[in-house]
């Protein structure tokens, strides 16, 4: 299935929760990113919980980023 | 790994390093290259984790913050130049003009004077309750009240209020307690256990481990519901429970500048490590010395939450770990007994900082609080007669006999 990741098209092949998701891509400092999915923000408590369907779009957001 | 000190010293392992090295790397650099231009977009949007400009975030810095960020379970942190730009940086993020805030007048010299006349300036108003009881701040709030703001021991009164009823008492109002939890740190006081929105921490003091270099801590506990915030919530959409802390990091702390130094971060990263030890050995030092002062015809009166008679006991036993911080207050009988007794020490110094290594001593109304009128100080209970010790973490026989000598010398 197609889903989107900060803008880019990936495919997965099966349904993944987002702690999976996080690990497949390697996303780094998952204890700290925040994750938007369809733009909605989800909980920390519901990665294990909260599975990806066709066309998703997740964002990967770090609160941290800037400069001149 | 669940204990304070196996946390505080090893920390997050985020990445490894080519070196193997076993301490994290000081990051001495004002920027940062990425490998293209895409990389630095992502960044720039937060959509990578990457440090672009060391004003902003830096790895050694990072490394600080995520420590605390372990040791205190909390949602996110953010390391600054001192405790004075942490609560500067907070009360910035949550307030605009017009705004109020509740406090307690028993407060640090500086932070009265950020709140009074550096804020004042700006429409921000302060009002006064009494931390103590609980009760005396709910008819001061208002629909302009912002952040409840106090400390876990006021300096120097030592004065212990019970931040759990605070935080029950005003949650129905969806106003965010902060806490300036310098002389407790996350060690003795578990603030998100408490309800606490926001710890301000001055690094400086217990934390940077034997006063090597000024920093501060801003933890946000991640207990909050920041959309019931005017002042962030118009970015809640955008950051959901993060608001806070992109409120920081892509506005308040980037723009006005107060980042803490790698080197310093990377100082204050050793100190961490055995803070466990030093709270426990200075707050027994201090509990002996208050009770080594309390048995002494020349001392009127002397404040330590960890003594029985004290006031704060009760609830300072129910509220911290272990220990009582190692800061205490005695009255000698006037102004110049207390110079006197203070310039005939020969181990204890004459320094105006907290919790360092070292003992030491100083005369409040004559120096932290010069600014204030006699009147003014008398209402914050910093009388001429009164004296503040920061027991460090030296042999007691050595401070005994050193105050000792001093005591003889009046």
């Amino acid at each position: 299935m197609n889903i989107s990741i900060n803008g880019e098209s990936k495919i997965i092949t099966d349904s993944i929760s987002i702690n999976d998701l996080l690990r497949e891509f390697n996303v780094e400092a998952p204890d700290t990113v925040s994750v938007q999915l369809n733009g909605n923000f989800v909980d920390r408590k519901s990665f294990t919980s909260t599975f990806l369907k066709n066309n998703d779009e997740i964002d990967f957001l770090y609160f941290m980023g800037g400069g001149r | 790994m669940k204990g304070f000190s196996s946390k505080a010293i090893h920390g997050v392992i985020s990445k490894k390093d080519v070196h193997g090295t076993l301490r994290f790397p000081l990051y001495d650099s004002a920027a940062f290259e990425a490998a293209t231009a895409k990389d630095l977009e992502f960044a720039f949007e937060g959509k990578k984790l990457f440090h672009t400009y060391s004003r902003i975030s830096n790895p050694t810095v990072d490394d600080f913050e995520q420590r605390i960020r372990v040791l205190t379970d909390s949602f996110g942190v953010v390391a600054v130049s001192s405790g004075m730009a942490a609560i500067a940086e907070t009360v910035f993020a949550l307030t605009e003009t017009g705004s109020n805030i509740i406090t307690s007048r028993f407060l640090f010299g500086n932070t009265i004077s950020l709140f009074e006349k550096t804020f004042k300036r700006w429409g921000l108003h302060i009002k006064y309750a009494d931390m103590t009881e609980p009760q005396s701040i709910l008819p001061l709030i208002d629909e302009n009240t912002r952040l409840i703001f106090l400390e876990s021991i006021t300096n120097p009164q030592l004065e212990v209020a019970d931040v759990e009823k605070i935080t029950s008492l005003v949650k129905i109002y969806s106003i965010p307690v902060v806490l300036d939890g310098t002389l407790t740190t996350p060690y003795l006081f578990n603030s998100k256990k408490a309800g606490v929105a926001i710890e301000i921490i001055s690094s400086t003091k217990y934390i940077s481990g034997g006063a090597t270099t000024i920093g501060g801590l801003i933890i946000d506990n991640g207990s909050f519901d920041w959309n019931k915030v005017p002042a962030l919530s118009d970015d809640a959409r955008k950051a959901g429970p993060a608001v806070f802390l992109m409120r920081l990091r892509r506005e308040i702390h980037r723009n006005l500048g107060s980042c803490i130094s790698p080197h310093n971060a990377w100082l204050q990263v050793l100190g961490l490590e055995t803070l466990a030890l030093r709270i426990e050995k200075s707050s027994r030092n201090a509990l002996l010395i208050a009770e080594f002062l309390s048995n002494n015809s020349k001392v009127r009166k002397v404040v330590y939450p960890g003594l029985p008679n004290s006031k704060s006991y009760d609830i300072a036993k129910k509220q911290f770990r272990s220990g009582f911080g190692g800061i205490l207050v005695f009255e000698l009988n006037n102004k110049e007994d207390c110079f006197r007794f203070i310039d005939n020490l020969t181990i204890i110094r004459r320094a105006t900082n907290l919790n360092d290594n070292k003992t030491l001593i100083i005369h409040p109304a004559s120096t932290i609080f010069c600014d204030y009128s006699a009147e003014e100080r008398e209402k914050m209970l910093v009388t001429d007669r009164l004296i503040r010790l920061s027991v460090g973490i030296e042999d007691i026989d050595d401070l005994i006999d050193d105050l000792q000598t001093g005591l003889e010398s009046i």
